[in-house]
């Protein structure tokens, strides 16, 4: 069943990465990217399953690194739909490279060995993991539309001002906020039935999950006030934001194997 | 003087402290990872022993592995503070224009006004809760309990006794390295406080509470039907806890803040946006 797990998820990389090949091509790649998309999303959801399956009801350990992408993927529709601007592009693209380097770490520095434990039968515990998943994809597209919004990025003929990716920027960041609260408060309830206080001090990475609620609350903060420029704050957003990404990943990856 | 304590307060509630101490915050906790990797248990003994116990022990005995921790504390108390300042003058503002307006419209915008502060007091009832949760929790350690034997709860009438272990082991072949292992451990208590008896059930995630007390099951023998046969036993975290209603409340009042700012922000902004 391993085997099956890691081809597919191979299977499901090979297929983001061709996803990635359509959109980086000249012209209207779209139909073609989104079947090899949804191909690269069907294969995802059946490893992401099947790691289930062999876990439930108890939690499937170090998920995150596989599931990750699905849900990126998932959101990639509404995270750059719409009209088919030269912003909503870039971010298209860039949340496919996101997609591809995420897969492509996860299968090169596996984690998923570890056996469930009992006290992750609880759905508090799978709350803690989906709430707190969606919210980091939702985090990433934040970024994404920072970095879209830089000059580096964005089109001469693309008419969209700065300000409008910084909108969505936000847009994203508020409801990823929304999303992680509400993981590590099911996180804090979990902890506090299993263990009998809110915060367990035998894993490290609680340190990186408050690290990014801060990091989080800061941004919102910056956005609200306007306490910087928009430049400065496209900066904090999309930099600081993808540094934050690959630093709340870190626990989920193992030591290094080749990936075939 | 009057005037210093109002430069003062003004300098506390400011919006570029708050954003400088999440920014502090981030970076600390970010350099606590680092600390805390193959060093967690220096401070697995937080949970048992208290706050100001650990920090004379093992925080301050190994500051280059701790010092985050420190600087974390400093830091949320910082936070906390100007958290507090900030919004107490933003929410005396809107009760003061409270007045310019009338009807349900303008309760219901103003209800939604006050969701940030909603968000905000939250926080700092957390904290307080974590706080106290760390200062005064009171922990019995080493609780074991065999069928049969019974455990006092110190400065109540309260006893506890195990009448069952009662675990439901996995006959299924789905998860082939769970086979004959113990899928759902459920510990059958007696709980007598002197005067009436009653039975609960303990399981993994299913603490029990007496005499303000909660009791959870920590570990518990045997495992499994297959391997060596051990004696029944169920090893438990007993703790007394002033802190939990004041951070479940904390919660509540943060989760209620989030959803009324949400709902502002669909319903009001994006509406204006679009």
């Amino acid at each position: 069943m391993a085997i099956t797990t890691h081809s597919l998820f191979q299977l499901a990389g090979a297929l983001y990465g061709l996803a990635l090949l359509a959109a980086l091509m000249p012209g209207r790649r779209g139909p073609l990217t989104g079947f090899l998309l949804a191909l690269a999303l069907a294969a995802n959801l059946a490893v992401v399953a099947l790691r289930y399956h062999q876990a439930w009801p108890m939690l499937p350990m170090h998920l995150g690194a596989m599931a990750l992408p699905l849900c990126l993927g998932l959101l990639l529709p509404w995270a750059a739909g719409g009209s088919g601007t030269s912003l909503e592009q870039a971010v298209r693209r860039i949340l496919l490279v996101l997609i591809v380097l995420l897969v492509g770490t996860a299968l090169c520095f596996p984690r998923d060995f570890y056996l469930p434990f009992l006290k992750s039968k609880t759905l508090l515990a799978h709350g803690f993991l989906w709430f707190g998943l969606i919210g980091k994809a939702c985090f990433a597209v934040s970024a994404a539309w920072a970095l879209a919004s830089l000059p580096l990025f964005r089109h001469a003929a693309d008419r969209q001002p700065p300000a409008a990716a910084m909108h969505r920027c936000q847009r994203w960041a508020a409801l990823g906020f929304a999303l992680w609260t509400v993981s590590m408060f099911t996180g804090e309830l979990w902890s506090y039935l299993g263990w009998g206080t809110p915060v367990v001090w035998e894993d490290p990475a609680l340190t990186l999950t408050m690290a990014a609620w801060f990091f989080y609350a800061c941004q919102l903060h910056l956005h609200l006030t306007r306490a910087w420029s928009l430049r400065a704050r496209a900066l904090y957003a999309s930099l600081g934001g993808l540094v934050l990404l690959a630093l709340t990943c870190l626990p989920d990856f193992g030591p290094f194997r080749t990936p075939f | 003087m009057h005037r210093s304590l109002l430069v003062l307060w003004r300098s506390l509630g400011s919006i570029n402290l708050t954003v400088g101490l999440c920014l502090l915050l981030t970076a600390d906790l970010v350099w606590g990872y680092f600390s805390l990797d193959r060093r967690m248990p220096l401070f697995t003994p937080l949970n048992d022993m208290g706050l100001i116990p650990w920090m004379q022990t093992y925080g301050s005995h190994n500051l280059a592995a701790t010092g985050w921790f420190f600087l974390l504390l400093a830091l949320l108390t910082l936070l906390a503070v100007n958290t507090f300042v900030c919004t107490t003058n933003r929410v005396v503002q809107l009760l003061a224009a409270r007045s310019d307006g009338r009807g349900t419209g303008h309760r219901r915008r103003l209800a939604l006004k006050l969701a940030p502060h909603i968000m905000h007091y939250g926080l700092i009832v957390i904290l307080a809760g974590y706080l106290a949760s760390y200062l005064c929790t009171q922990v019995l350690t080493g609780r074991t309990l065999v069928p049969g034997s019974h455990l006092s709860l110190p400065g109540t009438s309260g006893q506890v006794t195990l009448l069952a272990f009662e675990p439901e082991h996995y006959r299924g072949t789905r998860l082939a390295f769970w086979r004959n292992e113990v899928i759902t451990a459920r510990a059958r208590l007696l709980l007598d406080d002197g005067t009436s008896k009653q039975e609960a059930m303990l399981s993994c995630t299913r603490p029990v509470r007496f005499q303000g007390y909660s009791l959870h099951l920590r570990d518990f023998a045997p495992k499994s039907l297959d391997g060596m046969k051990m004696k029944t036993r169920i090893d438990l975290y007993v703790r007394k806890d002033p802190g939990v209603a004041l951070y479940l409340a904390g919660i509540v009042l943060f989760t209620l803040g989030l959803a009324l700012y949400l709902y502002e922000w669909i319903m009001y902004r994006e509406a204006t946006t679009e």
